[in-house]
């Protein structure tokens, strides 16, 4: 193997596990709380829900790679193996989202307020007025919604450029590339949640400003589990 | 057969099974309180309300879901491997996938109501474990078996280039993220808290103060199905329905005006793209439009 097929895969997997992190603070995810109504966002964990739209773009991603006439090593097949990844994830999570305000809208009976602006920086609608006292908001205003599938499709791309840094490795069975992808998915958006702590309703929030933070944790873990599995590739 | 048709066939049916796998897992999730609303279910009797419901979430319900199809795809995919008819293999994983569920759940109740037992005098009813586990199974079979025809035929004639437990594993977390975000809300926030007033969000203050009581007798998990079957299970499932059947339509779709324009593979896949990004999109004028209706049928917070 020589170097420069060595480095490629290297860049790839690194700068994907960057853009996997970046992707989770976009999300707007609410937790136990949003389930309850209590909080703005999604209701569900912030690494689940991030997985779920991520593996639904990587599995459109694989389907793209595995069509006849794809190659890797040609960055516009590379490109739309990456941008079918985006798509999947965010029609993952826009549907999920659009049900979900669905059912607080009419199974919940509330209006979708974000808490942590007092304008939605989109819509210029005022979001204070209809907070119900005693929580942090409810529901997925347009911005939060905006900004979960600004996420997801980071999301996609990310897990789409590391499904081909591992193919451009010489993990060319897709069951192991996949597996592969899976937990290097995991363990970026895991590293995320931990940044965010609970939480976040999109860009907006002032949580969003720690993500270098988290960028740069998934930057260096994602280098050293890059360098690693360019070991498998070589055998080692 | 025209193999177009044929994909369009498998999408179909991928979907509608993929509509009632999501509608299943939920009303499973509401009847064993997983997921998200069990926070609550787990704070009440620490406020008073000793209960009857089932609780057994440990780990989140799409990880718990993710290791349910998983565990029954692989044994699918052992037996279609071992010659085994394939309908027989999803049959049989299935069946394993459920009893792996029920040993998961009922370890879990225990565990977790025992945990609330000597502080908060929280009993362990044995009927309730008795009447639940067999709904609760009966729900996760079929929502394993469905997920799990659904990544069958992803597999079979839908292009999937990963194995049937890899596919398995990818749906079950993923119909475990969608049920937890859209059909525990319903359960959560209004089936839970239905003695406070409907139209608000369920302030801090009031969790754990958690309804006990049903229409007849003492509430239990059982309840809990039957009235989120009319909205939370049904949105659920076609969330992931839509899902499958949507990211599969704007690829054969993608195919089929490629052809007719006589577009090579690129451009196919730019097609396949554009109309996903126009389902996303529209996806995004209807999230406004019910967030503009909330806002003028409910107004704001008096």
């Amino acid at each position: 193997m020589d170097i420069s097929s060595i480095i490629l895969p290297l860049v790839e997997i690194t700068l994907a596990g960057a853009i996997i992190n970046a992707s989770v603070h976009f999300v707007p995810v609410g937790g136990a709380p949003a389930a309850m109504a209590t909080s703005t966002g999604v209701g569900t964990g912030t690494t689940q829900l991030a997985a779920g739209a991520g593996f639904t773009g990587l599995l459109a991603a694989a389907g793209m790679a595995a069509q006849p006439g794809i190659m890797i090593s040609n960055p516009v097949h590379a490109l739309l193996i990456m941008l079918s990844g985006a798509v999947g994830a965010m029609i993952m999570l826009g549907l999920t989202m659009l049900i979900g305000q669905l059912i607080y809208v009419y199974g919940v009976g509330i209006v979708p307020a974000a808490d942590k602006c007092d304008v939605d920086p989109i819509t210029k609608d005022p979001q204070s007025a209809f907070i119900t006292p005693g929580t942090t908001g409810h529901g997925i205003p347009t911005v939060c919604f905006v900004s979960g599938l600004i996420g997801a499709a980071l999301g996609g791309i990310g897990g789409g450029m590391a499904y081909v840094g591992l193919l451009g490795l010489g993990f060319t069975i897709p069951a192991i590339a996949g597996v592969l992808a899976i937990g290097f998915f995991f363990m970026n958006a895991v590293l995320a949640s931990y940044n965010i702590g609970g939480t976040i309703e999109g860009f907006h929030d002032p949580k969003f400003k720690k993500m270098p933070n988290g960028v740069i944790a998934s930057t260096v873990s994602s280098l050293v589990a890059a360098i690693i599995l360019i070991g498998m590739s070589m055998g080692l | 057969m025209d193999p177009t048709l044929l994909t369009l066939g498998a999408l179909a049916l991928a979907g509608a099974a993929a509509t009632v796998s999501g509608c299943a897992e939920d009303l499973e999730s509401d009847v064993g309180s997983q997921s998200n609303p069990n926070s609550q279910v787990q704070l009440g009797p620490q406020m008073g309300n000793i209960h009857r419901y089932f609780n057994k979430a440990i780990s989140g319900e799409p990880v718990s879901y993710g290791l349910y199809v998983a565990v029954a795809g692989a044994v699918a995919w052992a037996l279609m491997n071992g010659g085994y008819n394939p309908i027989l293999g999803l049959i049989v994983g299935s069946g394993v996938g459920a009893i792996t569920h029920g040993a998961y759940s009922l370890s879990a109740y225990l565990g977790r109501i025992v945990g609330q037992s000597k502080n908060f005098n929280q009993p362990v009813y044995m009927d309730v474990i008795s009447t639940h586990m067999g709904p609760m199974m009966g729900h996760g079979f079929i929502a394993i078996f469905t997920m799990l025809l659904a990544a069958y035929l992803a597999t079979l004639a839908l292009g999937n280039p990963f194995p049937l437990p890899l596919v398995a594993l990818i749906f079950g977390i993923t119909v475990g993220a969608i049920g937890s975000s859209t059909g525990d809300v319903h359960y959560g926030a209004e089936r839970e808290y239905q003695k406070y007033a409907f139209g608000g969000g369920i302030p801090v203050a009031n969790q754990g103060d958690i309804d006990i009581k049903a229409e007849t007798g003492i509430r239990n998990g059982l309840d809990s199905s039957y009235f989120c079957s009319r909205l939370g299970g049904p949105l659920t499932g076609l969330c992931f329905g839509l899902i499958i059947f949507l990211d599969g339509w704007r690829t054969v779709t993608g195919n089929i005006i490629g052809d007719l324009m006589g577009a090579d593979l690129v451009m196919k896949a730019v097609i396949a793209i554009i109309l996903g990004t126009l389902l996303v999109i529209g996806a995004a004028i209807i999230n406004r439009k019910v967030e503009v209706y909330a806002r003028n049928k409910y107004g704001p917070y008096k």
